[in-house]
C-alpha cells in the first residue's frame, strides 16, 4: 500500500505539473459537447442523454487514449527503467497510473457535466448524477486496461495514431456521438459488440431511471476480463522484448 | 570474506549473437570493482542480469546468496539510473523520497543532501539542471535506501573537481564500512581512484580479472623515458624515439637503468613512471591473447 501511495503521488504530481498535457485532454470532451451536444439544449431529456454520452466519451478518452499513449511514452524513459530496479512489485506502479488516469478522467466527466448545466438544463437529479459518475468510474476500469494494452504493445511514436484509430471508431460505433436509435442498422448491429455501447447503455439507463441492463453489465465484465488479459500480455510482451 | 555477488558460468544470447559467453566472477563484501570493456562487450548485459532486469540464458547469478533480481536481493541494492534523465516536473527531494519509500531503512534525505552537495537543488524542479547536477541526484538515488551493494554507471561524468572529490570520499567511506561497489566507467582515472580491482569483459568473455596492481605487475611495470643527445648507435628494441625522446616499457627497471646510464652518459631528462591503467590493460590483453 505504501508503494502504491508513493507511485500514485509521483504520477499525480507529474500530471498536475504538466497542464499543457492534461488540460486539453480533460477539457476536450466538454468542448465537443458544447459544439454538438448543446443542439439538444432546449429539450432537458435529450440534453441529459447527450450529457451522459459525452461523460462516457470523456472517461474513455482520458483512461484509454491519454493514459495508453502516456504509458507508451513513459516506459521508454531511463527513469522508468531505473524504477524497475527498485525493490517491490511492478503492479503498484501500474495501479497508481491507472487510478491517476481514472481520477483525471472523472475530472473530465465533471467538466462535461458543468458545461451541460451551464449551456442547457439536463433533466437529471442529484442521485442520477452520482449514479452517472459511478457508471463512469466502472467504465474507467476496462478502458484503462485497454490503455495499458495499447501502452505496452505500441511504441511511443505509434501509440497516439493507434489510439485515434481505435478510440474514434469506438466512440461512433458505441453510439456516443449519434444515439444508437439513429445509427444505420448494420452499424447498430456492430455496435452491440463494442465496449463503448455497453458503457453507454449503463449511462443511458441511469438517465432513463431504468434498472441497469444485465446484458450490459455482463458485457462490461467480459470486456474487463478480456482487456485484463490483453493488458497482462502487453506487460509481459514488453518486458520480454526489452529485457528478455 | 563474505561473497556478495556470484556469477557462475553465465551466458546470454540476443538472437544469434552471443553477448555473454560463460562468464564467472565473484565480488566480496567491501570490494570496489570496476567492470570494464569496450562498447558492446557485455558489461551492460552483465549488470542488467545482476539488477534483475534480464535473465541469463544459462548459469547462475546470485546476489547476497539469493537469486539476482529477487526482492530480497533488490532490497539491499542501490543503482544509479543509466542516464541521469529524470522527469522534469519533480524535485530531487521528491525523487529521493520516491526511491526511499521502496526501502525499509532508507537514509535521511539531509544526509544525502550534504553527501552529494544538493543543498541548492533539492527543492527545485529538475528541468534546466546541468549534467553534473543530474549526476549528483543519480548518485543520491543510488544511496537513498542505505544499500549494501551499489551499482554505479559512469558516476562522475560531468562532475566538477569538487564534486568528484566529494564522491570519492563518500565511496571510500561506503566501502570502508562494508559496502560493496560495482562500477562501470570509461574514465580509467576514476576507476583507479575508486576501485582496487577490475573485471574486464570483451566479446562476452572475461579477459582480465584482478587487482589493478596485479594487472600492472603482469604487464611488467614501468615506462622509462629520456632524452639522448647524439643518439647515433643507441639500440634497444624496447625503446622507440618520438618527439625527441626515447620511450619504452620495461619489466626489469633497475638493471635497464644501470645499463642505459652506463652506456649513454649523455642521457638527460630521465623519468620512470607507472603505466596509465588503459595502457596496462591494453598490454595485458595483448599479452594474454598471444
Amino acid at each position: 500500500m505504501k508503494q502504491f501511495i508513493t507511485h500514485f503521488l509521483l504520477a499525480a504530481k507529474l500530471l498536475l505539473r504538466m497542464p499543457g498535457y492534461w488540460v486539453p485532454a480533460v477539457i476536450f470532451p466538454s468542448m465537443l459537447f458544447s459544439f454538438f451536444g448543446v443542439s439538444s439544449a432546449d429539450d432537458p431529456t435529450r440534453s441529459a442523454y447527450a450529457m451522459a454520452s459525452f461523460c462516457i466519451y470523456a472517461i474513455v478518452g482520458v483512461t484509454f487514449y491519454q493514459f495508453g499513449a502516456g504509458i507508451a511514452q513513459q516506459r521508454e524513459t531511463a527513469f522508468d527503467v531505473w524504477s524497475r530496479t527498485l525493490p517491490g512489485s511492478r503492479w503498484p506502479s501500474l495501479m497508481a497510473k491507472l487510478v491517476t488516469a481514472s481520477l483525471f478522467g472523472l475530472v473530465s466527466v465533471a467538466s462535461v457535466i458543468a458545461v451541460a448545466f451551464t449551456l442547457s438544463s439536463p433533466a437529471v437529479s442529484g442521485l442520477q448524477l452520482a449514479q452517472l459518475v459511478g457508471v463512469c468510474a466502472v467504465a474507467a476500469i476496462p478502458a484503462s486496461l485497454m490503455g495499458i494494452t495499447l501502452g505496452y504493445l505500441a511504441s511511443s511514436r505509434t501509440a497516439v495514431a493507434i489510439a485515434n484509430m481505435v478510440f474514434l471508431p469506438l466512440a461512433y460505433l458505441g453510439g456516443l456521438w449519434v444515439p444508437p436509435g439513429r445509427l444505420p442498422d448494420v452499424i447498430d448491429t456492430i455496435s452491440q459488440y463494442t465496449p463503448t455501447r455497453h458503457m453507454g447503455e449503463l449511462a443511458w439507463h441511469v438517465i432513463a431511471k431504468a434498472s441497469i441492463p444485465t446484458e450490459s453489465l455482463i458485457a462490461i465484465a467480459a470486456f474487463t476480463a478480456l482487456f485484463g488479459v490483453t493488458a497482462w500480455l502487453g506487460v509481459k510482451t514488453d518486458t520480454k522484448r526489452r529485457f528478455g | 570474506m563474505e561473497t556478495i555477488v556470484n556469477l557462475d558460468r553465465i551466458s546470454k544470447r540476443f538472437g544469434k549473437r552471443t553477448v555473454l559467453n560463460d562468464i564467472s566472477f565473484t565480488v566480496a563484501r567491501g570490494e570496489a570493482v570496476a567492470l570494464l570493456g569496450p562498447n558492446g562487450a557485455g558489461k551492460s548485459t552483465t549488470l542488467s542480469i545482476l539488477q534483475g532486469l534480464r535473465d541469463a540464458a544459462s548459469g547462475k547469478a546470485t546476489v547476497f546468496g539469493v537469486a539476482a533480481g529477487s526482492r530480497k536481493a533488490m532490497a539491499r541494492i542501490g543503482i544509479t539510473p543509466q542516464d541521469a534523465d529524470f522527469p522534469q516536473q519533480v524535485t530531487p527531494r521528491e525523487l529521493i523520497s520516491f526511491a526511499s519509500a521502496h526501502f525499509s531503512q532508507p537514509d535521511h534525505v539531509d544526509n544525502l543532501i550534504s553527501a552529494f552537495g544538493l543543498e541548492k537543488l533539492i527543492d527545485r524542479r529538475t528541468s534546466g539542471f546541468s549534467g553534473g547536477e543530474r549526476r549528483r541526484i543519480a548518485l543520491a538515488l543510488a544511496f537513498a535506501g542505505r544499500p549494501e551493494l551499489v551499482f554505479l554507471d559512469e558516476p562522475t561524468t560531468g562532475l566538477d573537481t569538487g564534486s568528484q572529490a566529494m564522491f570519492n570520499d563518500y565511496v571510500r567511506m561506503f566501502t570502508a564500512n562494508g559496502g560493496t561497489l560495482i562500477l562501470t566507467s570509461h574514465n580509467l582515472h576514476e576507476v583507479e581512484t575508486v576501485c582496487e580491482r577490475i573485471v574486464m569483459i570483451d566479446g562476452g568473455r572475461i579477459v582480465a580479472d584482478g587487482p589493478i596492481s596485479e594487472i600492472r605487475d603482469a604487464v611488467g611495470g614501468k615506462r622509462i623515458r629520456f632524452h639522448l643527445n647524439g643518439a647515433n648507435g643507441f639500440s634497444d628494441e624496447r625503446f622507440k624515439a618520438a618527439d625527441g625522446y626515447w620511450s619504452g616499457i620495461v619489466n626489469d627497471v633497475e638493471p635497464t637503468l644501470c645499463r642505459l646510464l652506463n652506456d649513454n652518459p649523455s642521457i638527460t631528462q630521465l623519468t620512470v613512471e607507472n603505466l596509465p591503467l588503459d595502457e596496462a590493460i591494453t598490454l595485458h590483453n595483448a599479452t594474454t591473447k598471444h
